[in-house]
This record gives structure tokens, sequence and C-alpha cells, in this order.
């Protein structure tokens, strides 16, 4: 593994005067769990977003194995390998759990305008595969409107995963959870790392989760990074206490 | 996983058989039995069916207003009328040209008009539309202007006769019904769906939406100008008003009130807007005050239109008599539908009022 997966460089983004994003480097090693943390209003999100391509940094560069993907837009950049969860949940609420993971695998197969393949069907047991190891295969034909939080989220993960991701982006994975939600959350984050040797960067406000899972901590506060390091370094670290205890969090 | 499978998949393959041949058997009854007024007005319910299905496609798949589906639907018309006018070319040859003329408008105009969203890309639709009318309408030497294009022979003759015109209709309509039913269930139609329920999230997953929605675009053009040249079959006739917004507004009526979530939904939107139309007319002359009193009525109280009740409710009926034949004394793993998994278009086995399933 030469080379970070992903590199940052002086990455910023401003919103009028407000700069949201300043100055960021980043690398996140490939196969590594690299969390991303720090007090709400840090730029964590507007950080993503821009990594996904969502939002384009007003300057700096982002390289995505080696490959200049600055200002790039959201599908292409997916394309290469960048797969996502949002903060606030995001998935076809009228489609059936099972229709959300199919969609991405359609997607992924690039078939989509391909009317030979007449139906859908194709992806069906890989879809289920999918459901299944997030553990929701009881609900492949509800709507995903209609499930409950915590398996909203789960299914987020099983579509991000059906794009065969070389890297997962998850954006508080575990907003709104409950205790055991949280638990299976982490369990499955875990679980997905080591079956499929995948990169995942993901921001988060529980510290137990951040510390039980990640390899590596960057800090971030008022749109800068502050600290980055192994995990137990940065736990350790007292200007990341300092942002945490004057912060409430 | 593979006896799970077989049960929706065989419920879909059963669907897709059934359905058309009832559908075909149905029309080919009502050819034979039908006075001839109602069957001229069978056939143009069938020619405005596909319209609809055609609008549909836009509207309930990919969740797109367009106010500018007369465009297509008056230029397929009018390829029709002037071919025969200025004779350019044989009716059957101008007819197969229709749907390649629709694509190809609908893909200049969708190129740009989808690059807005929402009510700019409606209002460009229909900006788009209007200067058709207009051009249409100015040009007199060539188009005939406002008082358009009238004459039996613009079709073959055997063509012209009332039945004959109907089973050449009712072929057309089903055929066209039957490729995009096949559009909306595959691959294609699944993520255009996605892309309407959740624009952002699909392009984070890798699809260009602009090409998914353009697309669509191009094949609703193809079908509402086929559906056009389906209307000189029956009417014998083309005028600008075929290119007026009001044109548009039809197919949007009749998905609406039928049912966009549902593939027949605007087909049977055609028919009630059509035979409504033909009772109102004969006892009042309210039809268009009815119209939007029944419009109004469904989007506020059913937005899933008349085939949104009746699927609701057949599905009720379904799991009720699921639930009874379960006492009876059924195995009790077949009992609740929340076990078997259905594998592959499970939308299809648990039709969710709101989801569009063929
Ligand atoms: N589109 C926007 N326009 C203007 N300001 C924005 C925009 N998006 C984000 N911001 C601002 O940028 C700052 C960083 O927001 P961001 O959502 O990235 O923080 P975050 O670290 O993800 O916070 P949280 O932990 O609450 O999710 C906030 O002050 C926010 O108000
Ligand atoms: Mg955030």
């Amino acid at each position: 593994m030469s080379g970070p997966l992903l590199e940052l460089r002086d990455v910023s983004r401003r919103f009028g005067a407000f700069v949201a994003v300043d100055g960021v480097d980043l690398d996140v090693a490939a196969g590594s769990i690299h969390a991303v943390i720090g007090p709400n209003g840090a730029g964590k999100s507007t950080l993503f977003r821009l990594i996904t391509g969502i939002l384009r940094p007003s300057e700096g560069s982002i390289r995505f194995s080696g490959e200049d993907i600055t200002g790039r837009r959201t599908h292409a950049i997916a394309r290469r390998g960048l797969g996502q969860s949002f903060q606030i949940t995001s998935l076809f609420p009228r489609l059936t759990a099972l229709e959300n993971v199919q969609a991405a695998i359609v997607t992924r197969r690039r078939r989509a305008s391909d009317f030979a393949t007449w139906f859908h069907w194709s992806t069906g047991s890989e879809a289920l595969d999918l459901l299944n190891r997030v553990g929701l295969t009881g609900g492949a034909a509800t709507p995903a409107q209609a499930l409950s939080h915590g398996d909203q989220r789960a299914l987020e993960v099983a579509v991000a995963l059906a794009t065969r991701p070389r890297m997962l982006l998850l954006d508080e994975p575990t907003a709104g959870m409950s205790p055991f939600e949280t638990e299976r959350m982490v369990e499955l984050v875990g679980r997905i790392r080591s079956e499929e040797e995948l990169t995942v960067l993901f921001s988060e406000h529980d510290m137990d989760v951040v510390f039980g899972i990640s390899d590596r901590v960057t800090v971030m506060a008022e749109g800068r990074v502050i600290a980055d390091g192994p995990a137990q370094q940065v736990r350790d670290d007292e200007a990341v206490m300092a942002v945490y205890l004057g912060s409430d969090e | 996983m593979t006896t799970t499978s077989a049960g929706p998949r065989r419920a879909l393959v059963v669907r897709s058989v059934v359905v058309p041949v009832v559908l075909v058997a149905a029309l080919l009854l009502l050819g034979h039995t039908l006075s001839i007024t109602n069957v001229l007005t069978l056939e143009e319910v069938l020619g405005l069916a596909v319209f609809a299905a055609a609008t549909n496609l836009l509207l309930g798949y990919g969740g797109l207003v367009s106010f500018g589906q007369a465009a297509f639907y008056g230029s397929g018309a009018y390829l029709v009328g002037l071919s025969w006018l200025h004779h350019w070319m044989p009716f059957w040859a101008a007819f197969v040209l229709t749907p390649v003329a629709g694509g190809v408008i609908a893909l200049a105009m969708g190129a740009i008009a989808l690059r807005t969203r929402r009510l700019y890309f409606a209002l460009l639709t229909l900006a788009f539309s209007e200067l058709f009318f207009q051009l249409v309408n100015v040009r007199y030497d060539f188009t005939k202007g406002a008082t358009g294009i009238f004459s039996v022979s613009m079709i073959p003759a055997s063509l012209a006769s009332p039945r004959t015109g109907y089973y050449f209709t009712a072929g057309v309509a089903c055929v066209s019904l039957l490729i995009l039913w096949k559009v909306t269930v595959s691959p294609f139609g699944l993520v255009l769906r996605a892309t309407r329920e959740n624009r952002e999230r699909a392009e984070a997953l890798g699809v260009s939406v602009y090409r998914h929605q353009l697309l669509a675009f191009v094949i609703s053009g193809a079908f509402c100008s086929l559906a056009g040249a389906l209307f000189v079959v029956w009417g014998q006739s083309t005028y600008p008003d075929l290119l007026n917004w009001t044109t548009s507004g039809q197919p949007l009526f009749m998905a609406v009130i039928g049912g966009m979530f549902a593939f027949l939904g605007p087909a049977v939107g055609a028919l009630l807007y059509q035979f409504g139309y033909q009772y109102v007319t004969q006892h009042s002359h309210d039809w268009q005050l009815i119209l939007g009193a029944a419009l109004l009525l469904v989007v506020l109280f059913r937005p899933d239109g008349l085939a949104g009740v009746v699927s609701r409710q057949t599905w009720a009926r379904l799991s009720r008599f699921a639930r009874r034949a379960g006492r009876r004394g059924l195995p009790p793993e077949r009992e609740p539908a929340a076990m078997e998994t259905p594998i592959d278009g499970a939308g299809e086995a648990a039709r969710v009022p709101g989801s569009p399933t063929p």
C-alpha cells in the first residue's frame, strides 16, 4: 500500500465571507478506518461534500488513488470508487429497501440503459445478499421511508456497499441511533472493513465509537485541522481535550 | 432462496402475460360488439392512452412535469398531415417516421430544458411547445395556419372505415404500451424512479441524472408523437390546437386522475376522461368545471389516483383472504407474508401505494 488513497492538499471552501473549511490537508491510508471529529459546525460535513464533489472547493486539490478529482462531478467521482452515506439519511424513500440496493447495483454495472436486461431482476440475489449482510433481510419489500431509523442507516450502508467502492465515506453513521443500533453499526463497519479491505472515512460525535474502531483520527475545529494522528495519540492530545471540554460536547 | 424467489417472480410473469392477453382480447371483443360511436370514442381513448402513458414516463416515473408534451403530439400529427399536403411521402412512411421525429425534437428540447429544474423546466417546455404552436399558426402557406389540414384522404382508404381504423389503432396502442411498460420495469426504469426520489443520492451512486432524464424525455417524445399520428388516423385532420398548451395539459390530467404511480393508471385516466367528456357534454356545458373539480379532489384526497384506490383495496382484500386461509390451517411458515422474502421485483409482491409498479 503505497501512498494515501485519498489526499487533500490545502483545501478550502468559503460561503461568502465565511470560511467553512480552511486549508485542510488530509491523508487517508488505503485499508484504514479514519475518523474526522470536531465540534458542531467544525466543517466535517462540508469537507465530505467537497470530497464527493457535491461542493466545489474554493481552493486546493483533492486526489483519489493518485488521480486529481478536484471539481469533478459527483457521479464521476462515485464511479471511481467513492461510496458515501449522508449525515441526514438519504435514500429513495418510496422505493423498497431491495430496490434501493438494486438501483445502486444497476448503476455500478452501468447497465441502466441496457434494455436487453429487461428487468432489474438480475440484481435481486446480489441485493438480497447485501441486505442480509447489514441485517435487513426482513425489510426487503418495505419502502425505505417505512423502515426504522436504525434500519434506514443500515440500508444506507448497504446501498453504499452495492457500488463496490474502494472507499466508504460515512457522515455520522450513528447519528440519532439508540445505543443498541449504534453497537450494531459499529460491528457492521468493523466487519465490512475486514471482509472487503475497504477504506473507511467517517465523521462521528460518539467518542466511544471513534476510539473503538478508528486507526487514525483527524480533529477539526472552525474549519481547520487542529490535530491528526493515530487514534491513541489523538486521544491523549491536550489541545483536542480543550476543544471538546470547551464546547460542552 | 430459490423457492422464495419463485412466488413473486411467477406472479410478475403471470401478470406480464395475462394482463396484455386479457387487454387485447377485450379490445378485439369490444371492436366487434360496440356501436360505431363507441368504437370511435374507444379509438380516441387508445391514442390518448399512449399519449398519457408516455407522458407519465416523465411525470410518474421521472418526477418531471413537462408542459410541452403537445409539441410532440402535434408534431406527430403534423408530420402525417404535411406529408399528405405537400406529397412528401406516403402515409405509411410518415406514420413510421413520427416516433423518430418526436424523439429528435425531444432530444433537442430536453437537452436544453433538462438543464433546469422544476418550475423552470416546466416553463421551458411550455415555451418550446408554444413556439411550435406559433410557427404553425403564422405559416399559412405551408401549414394552412389556424385552419388546419382536414381531409379523409389523408389516411389510406383501408383505415378510413371506423372498425379497421379502430383495430389498427388498438394494435399500435397495445404494442406501444407494452414497450413503455418494458421500459419502466427495466433497470433504466428503476434508476429513473430513483432519480425522482432523490436526485442527490442518485448522483452520489454514480448516476448521470441528466442523461437518464434525457433518455426518458426522448422515449416519451417518440411515443407522444406516435400518439399524435394516431390522432390523425382517428380524426383525419390536424390543426394548431394540437400543439397548444391545453393539449399538453390533457395527458397530465389523465395521468393524475387515473393514477400516475401505476403503469396503466394514465390509460384508465384516458378512458375516464374521454367517456366522461362524452357523457357530461351531453347533459351540460360545464365540462371544464367538472374536470377541474375532479382534479382538485384527486390531488387533495387521492394523489395516487384511481389506480391507487384500486390497488390499495385489492391489496387489503388479498391480505384479508390470506389471513383467513392461514387460519384455516396452512402451514404456519406460509402464513405471515413477512418471512417470505420476495426477491427480485419484490416491489411487485408488496405493492405499496405511491411506488410505481407496472
Ligand atoms: N451551504 C452553506 N452555506 C453557508 N454556510 C454553510 C453551508 N454549509 C455549511 N455551512 C456552514 O459551515 C459550517 C460548517 O458546517 P458543517 O455542516 O460542515 O459542520 P459539521 O462539522 O458537519 O457540523 P455537525 O457536527 O453539526 O454536523 C457551519 O457553520 C455551517 O453553518
Ligand atoms: Mg456534519
